[in-house]
């Protein structure tokens, strides 16, 4: 463990002192409470972020949202802004799964109208959500097709059927990232991708049927199209194994051309590159494929979801008003204007497990929500609650516009399957709360359970205090669907 | 043939999030077969794995450690896991041999199509990572040992 001196600069903002010696270039900067951030000390989760805080070209610091947790190379809940001239972009601190986010539809039904056929609505769901490997996807492209696919974004997804016109409107980047080469994407990511499009995943993927719990924020909530007691579908997938491929062949080459660029790593999992370097621009490139392939994972999800509600209930898609709220990505990386020292600069902020959080009337929001801020969409465990947030001005001075994207772990996945097992944790959500949960595998179920994971609330009631972002409305899970 | 099993062959290690294993090996080719068996015993049970079809993999590179051949072994492997479906549970690595300045890695793997009746997907693995991943040779006990982390 390495040692360092933590400064208190408010009850939820801490700073990690720059140590040159350990070849810090800025303090870390970590947004928690007293209780998360001393978890995060007996987790060694500062060592990850003293790490980050070595990279060439880091600005102002090395930053933990307050989910911060124990990752590899970078921490989760770790985000770190990279100018153009020295800065570096690193794959490890996007993660292998490219994009990985979280998608909301809202609808026209009340929880009275799914009350007492839960089962039902999750089974034919369940039918209807391809889970990942092995499953039959729905779709399988050919190699032109996929090309089409990772550059289209959204909009190949919305001229093939899965969707309708204004989707792309509720989702980042307008549901497509431009700055694409498919030639920079190995033959194995395309391999890997040809079958896994609209599928769920394991792990922390999930699809959800929700309710409207608590609204905060009235205003939000009206722009949102929320109520009280309305139900709504929160989607959490990523790149599947196209993204994790190019993860890994670019930690690879940057493994290599780290030492030829003269950049020491303290962790291999940071292999990274200067912004200006070929490897660098075409890691970006085949990101920003991966990127286009997460966006459309969720909204053929998305559609599959549409489709299955549509057969239950017998009534349109449109008419039970299953529009997005909106889609956004949790591990990325984007080019961003940030105002540095009175100058505005254009950056590469890296989110390894925290969302963007733009704050109303930024230009890359919807203009629904230019007054509300960007709708910040923070999963929480499967027993509790799921947030939404809006982005807020402070963000942009506090944390190159990010904040929080979910609970956060507390408990390893190997001592969840100890404390906990699945089908116990599948009746006890049903009988204690009527969740009804619908997992490929109990063993998988058991590492999710909700005693694995942070409290929500205190994680987000961080954010919103420390001005992160603002909460604007919390849902209840209803029914769970797991790879 | 004399099997040697002075240690386990694998055992899971505590990640706050993720999963990882420590693995080990009479011969490198052993660490290597073995660190493949902890792999996919983490996405499916071993036991349920018939290893009726097999796969032969030849992994060949300049410049490279054996850190990074680890890694290039167990990606080969994911990816035939999820382009031809198909779940490992036997895997027998042949020879690895370094000359001049190349790393040459020959195997054999055994293995069958997932078939849901009979497999749970316990998770799937995204990546095996290069955070505090090691590879040793114990020269005392004339063994191999290793450690890797995998995204899940």
């Amino acid at each position: 463990m390495n040692e360092y001196k933590i400064n208190k600069i408010s009850d939820y903002k801490w700073e990690i002192e720059k140590d040159e010696k350990y070849g810090m270039r800025v303090p870390g900067i970590i947004f928690a409470n007293k209780e998360l951030l001393d978890h995060a000390v007996r987790e060694k989760t500062i060592d990850q972020v003293m790490n980050v805080a070595t990279l060439p070209g880091i600005l102002k610091a090395s930053f933990a949202m307050p989910d911060i947790h124990y990752g590899y190379g970078f921490p989760i809940g770790g985000v770190a802004a990279f100018g153009e001239e020295g800065g570096v972009i690193s794959p490890g601190g996007v993660g292998f799964d490219i994009s990985c986010g979280v998608r909301i539809l809202r609808s026209n039904l009340d929880i009275k109208d799914v009350k007492n056929k839960l089962e039902d609505i999750m089974g034919i769901l369940s039918m209807s959500v391809p889970k990942g490997v092995g499953s039959k996807g729905k779709i399988r492209l050919s190699k032109s097709e996929l090309t089409r696919l990772i550059v289209e974004g959204v909009n190949w997804a919305i001229k093939n059927g899965y969707g309708w016109e204004e989707d792309k409107f509720f989702i980042e980047e307008k549901g497509q990232m431009e700055d694409t080469n498919p030639d920079y994407v190995s033959s194995e990511a395309m391999e890997r991708g040809l079958s896994q499009v609209g599928t769920l995943g394991s792990g922390n993927h999930f699809l959800e049927i929700q309710v409207v719990d608590t609204i905060y924020d009235k205003a939000a909530a009206e722009a949102m199209g929320l109520n009280e007691g309305q139900i709504a579908i929160m989607i959490h997938s990523g790149s599947r194994g196209f993204g994790h491929q190019i993860c890994s062949d670019y930690i690879r080459v940057m493994q290599k051309t780290a030492a030829e660029y003269g950049i020491k790593l303290p962790d291999r999992q940071l292999a990274c590159a200067p912004l200006d370097s070929p490897e660098s621009k075409r890691y970006y490139r085949a990101m920003n494929c991966a990127a286009n392939y997460a966006m459309v994972n969720r909204q053929c999800l998305a559609n599959w979801a549409r489709e299955a509600l549509e057969k239950f209930f017998k009534k349109s898609q449109e008419k039970l008003g299953l529009n997005i709220v909106y889609d956004v990505s949790h591990n990325i990386a984007k080019f961003e204007e940030y105002n540095i020292d009175g100058e505005v600069k254009k950056v590469c902020v890296h989110r390894k497990g925290a969302t963007r959080s733009f704050p109303p009337g930024h230009r890359d929001i919807p203009g629904q929500y230019k007054s509300i801020g960007q709708p910040v969409l923070i999963p929480g465990d499967m027993g509790t609650y799921s947030y939404i947030l809006v982005g807020t001005e402070k963000a942009m001075d506090e944390s190159f516009g990010s904040t929080c994207h979910g609970a956060g772990r507390l408990m390893s996945r190997t001592k969840a399957k100890k404390s906990v097992q699945g089908s116990e944790l599948k009746k006890e959500l049903f009988d204690d709360k009527g969740i009804v949960v619908m997992a490929g595998s109990m063993a998988g179920l058991a590492e999710e359970a909700p005693l694995a994971y942070k409290d929500v609330n205190e994680v987000v009631d961080i954010a919103h205090n420390a001005g992160l972002s603002k909460k604007a409305v919390r849902l209840r899970p209803l029914g769970v669907l797991k790879g | 043939m004399k099997k040697l099993r002075a240690f386990k062959k694998y055992k899971y290690i505590e990640h706050p999030s993720d999963t990882g294993i420590e693995f080990s090996g009479n011969t490198l080719e052993e660490l290597f077969s073995n660190a493949a068996a902890g792999m996919f015993s983490i996405i499916c049970d071993l036991r349920l794995i018939k290893p009726e079809e097999t796969r032969v993999i030849k992994i060949s590179r300049k410049g490279i450690e054996y850190e990074d051949l680890i890694v290039l072994w167990l990606e080969r492997l994911l990816y035939l896991h999820e382009v031809e479906s198909m779940l490992f549970s036997r895997f027998e690595v042949k020879k690895i041999v370094e000359n001049s300045n190349n790393i040459m890695l020959d195997a054999r793997i055994y293995g069958e199509r997932i078939d849901f009746n009979r497999h749970e997907i316990k998770i799937a693995i995204k990546a095996p990572t290069y955070h505090t991943l090691g590879i040793e040779k114990d020269s005392i006990k004339n063994s191999w040992q290793g450690r890797i982390i995998f995204d899940v």
